[in-house]
């Protein structure tokens, strides 16, 4: 029985099962290209399932990997790694959200959340307040830095500013907040339905200023027709020159298509439309941002390192160990016996 | 348009290391007639150095000038990845001609490679890059040292892999006389090896930058993938040569695949992926 086991257990530590599993994961990773949606997360956690396997029954079994203390470091870091990489894929949470400045963050409003089965993060206890931001560009539309002003509770009933933007993002309860590409401008309309009490709300433009070109869209108030709005801006965007876009600095018309009116609305002009009468109280702008959650970053990173740190390890005591050879060899004039060193 | 002022030391570098190529042929058919290290090949491995060196000092100087005129380094265009490739493997083979007097034939194969970026950049139009705001980050100089070196790494190891191949040539087995299959097989090796670390850290290094960047530290785009098949390949070389009596022409095969697999993930993704990393917009 033991002796069948020890057999088992040899085999599923042999290095020829581990070239198996690593051309396995090659084709995996090679499916995986691009993060195909008809690709199944399985072409990746097969060979990885396999060769965890394989390495954990060298560890145990094969004193070639055990005994040698950075090549056990380095394996030891191979296997931490497909580890919490699972880990945080059953852990994390992604999703993106558009901020208007002046708006709280609420997580009720996020777009296409996605999250791994036990995600058990505290979304609902992050707190900030989208600010203004700013976003320099260089002449020919060449975006620079992103400056985007959070308001943050201090912890004492008050608040505190926090500047992120491109390469640093704000990190709440572990959810890090990363600017995007994406912002634009946000018409804040109000809409009195007839004989009803007045809403109001915001309607998203599309992304500036990549969309530059076309900056409308639509809502259809309650008890009302769908009305089509077009924001005529004036950014002071030039192509030629370096331009900065800030949301306070910018101002716009807003064109009103509903049924067979058009009108031109300035700030704080109102019109009665079918159904009721529509406001321009004002025009803001929005920021997108990406939100990741994922526990294991950091000790992915220290796992990674420990590897690399073991595998030098291992190949400065072997080469050591090699040169020492080499010069005895070259002492004693016999054949050389270099093989798979 | 560009105002490329830095293109006459780019040429002045390429023709350094054109001489040099020369002088490795030369080093070679000089070592077959004497078929030993006298000193007509000490000395013309001393020329090739000075000439490989006085190269990169030339490619330091294209590189600073245009670095002095954009405001930022050459990290980003395929014309700045080559002519920044040009300048660091010649730098690091230097050192390694310099300390590793046995490898030193193999300049005849690693020229040559090194010719495959020089003859490229040429046809390159040298227009001005955009620094995007995400490449503010420290981890760029990480990333990109270690790549460099594990670049090089893996080019010393092809180099010595293709004399492996060279030597049983009908003809040309007398200009690599020096060293033996099996010496020739260990060194090329080693210097996979060591690759292996590099890029590990390279890999690690551009995982933190990618998660700074664009809040993710790994997502399979095209360079990646290829980034990451090419440090399995090495794991897998590695890992044959220890489970199989693989025959030393065949292990020199697999080095000349993976160095051709890292040249793949360095200069032909920027063809299929519009930018380095699909995340640069
Ligand atoms: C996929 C990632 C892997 C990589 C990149 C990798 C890499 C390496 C490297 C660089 C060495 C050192 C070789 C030398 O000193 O020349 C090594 C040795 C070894 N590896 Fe792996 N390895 C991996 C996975 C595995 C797995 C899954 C196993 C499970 C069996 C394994 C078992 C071993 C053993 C037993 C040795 C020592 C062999 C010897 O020197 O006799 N490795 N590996």
């Amino acid at each position: 029985m033991m002796g069948r086991l020890h057999r088992c257990g040899r085999m599923l530590a042999s290095t020829r099962l581990t070239l198996v599993g690593m051309v396995l994961l090659a084709v995996g990773a090679g499916l995986s290209y691009g993060n195909p949606v008809t690709t199944s997360v399985w072409v990746l956690v097969t060979p990885l399932g396999l060769l965890s396997l394989n390495l954990f029954a060298a560890i145990l079994v094969q004193p070639r990997i055990n005994r040698r203390g950075g090549l056990l470091m380095f394996h030891i870091g191979l296997l931490s790694i497909v580890v919490l990489a699972a880990l945080g894929r059953l852990t994390y949470y992604e999703a993106h959200i558009e901020l208007l400045s002046g708006e709280s963050f609420d997580p009720a409003n996020v777009i296409e959340p996605r999250q791994g089965p036990w995600h058990m993060g505290e979304l609902d206890e992050v707190e900030f307040v989208q600010g203004p931001y700013t976003v320099e560009y260089g002449s020919a539309l060449k975006r620079g830095p992103t400056r985007s002003y959070l308001a943050l509770p201090d912890g004492s009933g008050g608040w505190r500013e926090e500047v992120v933007g491109d390469d640093t993002p704000l990190v709440l309860k572990g959810y890090r907040f990363y600017t995007s590409f994406n912002k634009g401008f946000a018409p804040i309309l109000s809409w009195t339905p007839t004989g009803g009490v007045p809403v109001t709300g915001s309607v998203h433009m599309p992304a500036y200023p990549l969309f530059e070109y076309k900056q409308d869209n639509s809502w259809t108030p309650p008890g009302g027709s769908e009305i089509k709005f077009w924001l005529r801006l004036d950014t002071g965007y030039t192509e030629e020159s370096a331009w900065v876009l800030d949301g306070r600095q910018a101002s716009g018309v807003l064109i009103v298509n509903s049924g067979e009116q058009r009108l031109e609305l300035q700030l704080g002009d109102e019109v009665a439309l079918a159904g009721g009468r529509l406001r321009y109280e004002a025009l803001n702008s929005w920021l997108g941002y990406k939100i990741f959650y994922d526990p294991t970053l950091k000790w992915l990173f220290f796992a990674a390192i420990l590897g690399v740190v073991g595998l030098a390890r291992h190949y400065w005591s072997k080469f050591d160990a090699l040169s020492a050879a080499a010069s005895l060899d070259s002492a004693s004039p016999t054949t050389e016996k270099v093989v798979n060193r | 348009m560009s105002e490329a002022t830095e293109l006459p030391w780019l040429w002045a570098g390429l023709s350094a290391y054109a001489v040099a190529t020369i002088l490795a042929f030369r080093g070679v058919v000089i070592l077959a007639k004497t078929s030993a290290i006298s000193p007509p090949v000490r000395s013309n491995e001393r020329l090739l150095l000075l000439l490989l060196v006085s190269g990169v000092l030339l490619l330091a100087m294209a590189l600073g000038v245009r670095w002095e005129r954009l405001g930022h380094g050459p990290f980003i265009n395929l014309y700045e990845l080559l002519a920044s490739q040009l300048f660091s493997l010649g730098l690091i083979f230097a050192l390694v001609y310099w300390r590793v007097p046995a490898l030193r034939t193999s300049a005849v194969v690693v020229m040559p490679l090194i010719w495959l970026l020089g003859s490229w950049v040429l046809m390159l139009e040298p227009s001005d890059s955009h620094f995007p705001p995400t490449y503010n980050n420290n981890w760029l100089w990480v990333h990109v040292g270690f790549g460099k070196v594990f670049l090089s790494f893996c080019l010393v190891a092809a180099g010595l892999a293709g004399i492996i191949l060279l030597r049983g040539v009908p003809g040309l087995g007398r200009w690599f006389a020096h060293m033996s299959d099996a010496a020739l097989d260990q060194m090329a090796w080693r210097f996979m090896m060591l690759a292996l670390v590099f890029d590990s850290l390279m890999l690690i290094a551009g995982a933190v930058w990618a998660q700074d960047a664009w809040g993710r530290y790994w997502q399979w785009d095209a360079l990646e993938t290829s980034a990451f098949m090419t440090w399995l390949s090495i794991g897998a070389g590695i890992h044959a040569r220890l489970s199989y009596k693989i025959p030393v022409r065949v292990g020199a095969l697999v080095i000349l695949a993976i160095f051709g697999l890292a040249f793949v993930t360095y200069f032909g993704t920027p063809y299929f992926s519009e930018a380095a990393h699909k995340g640069v917009v």
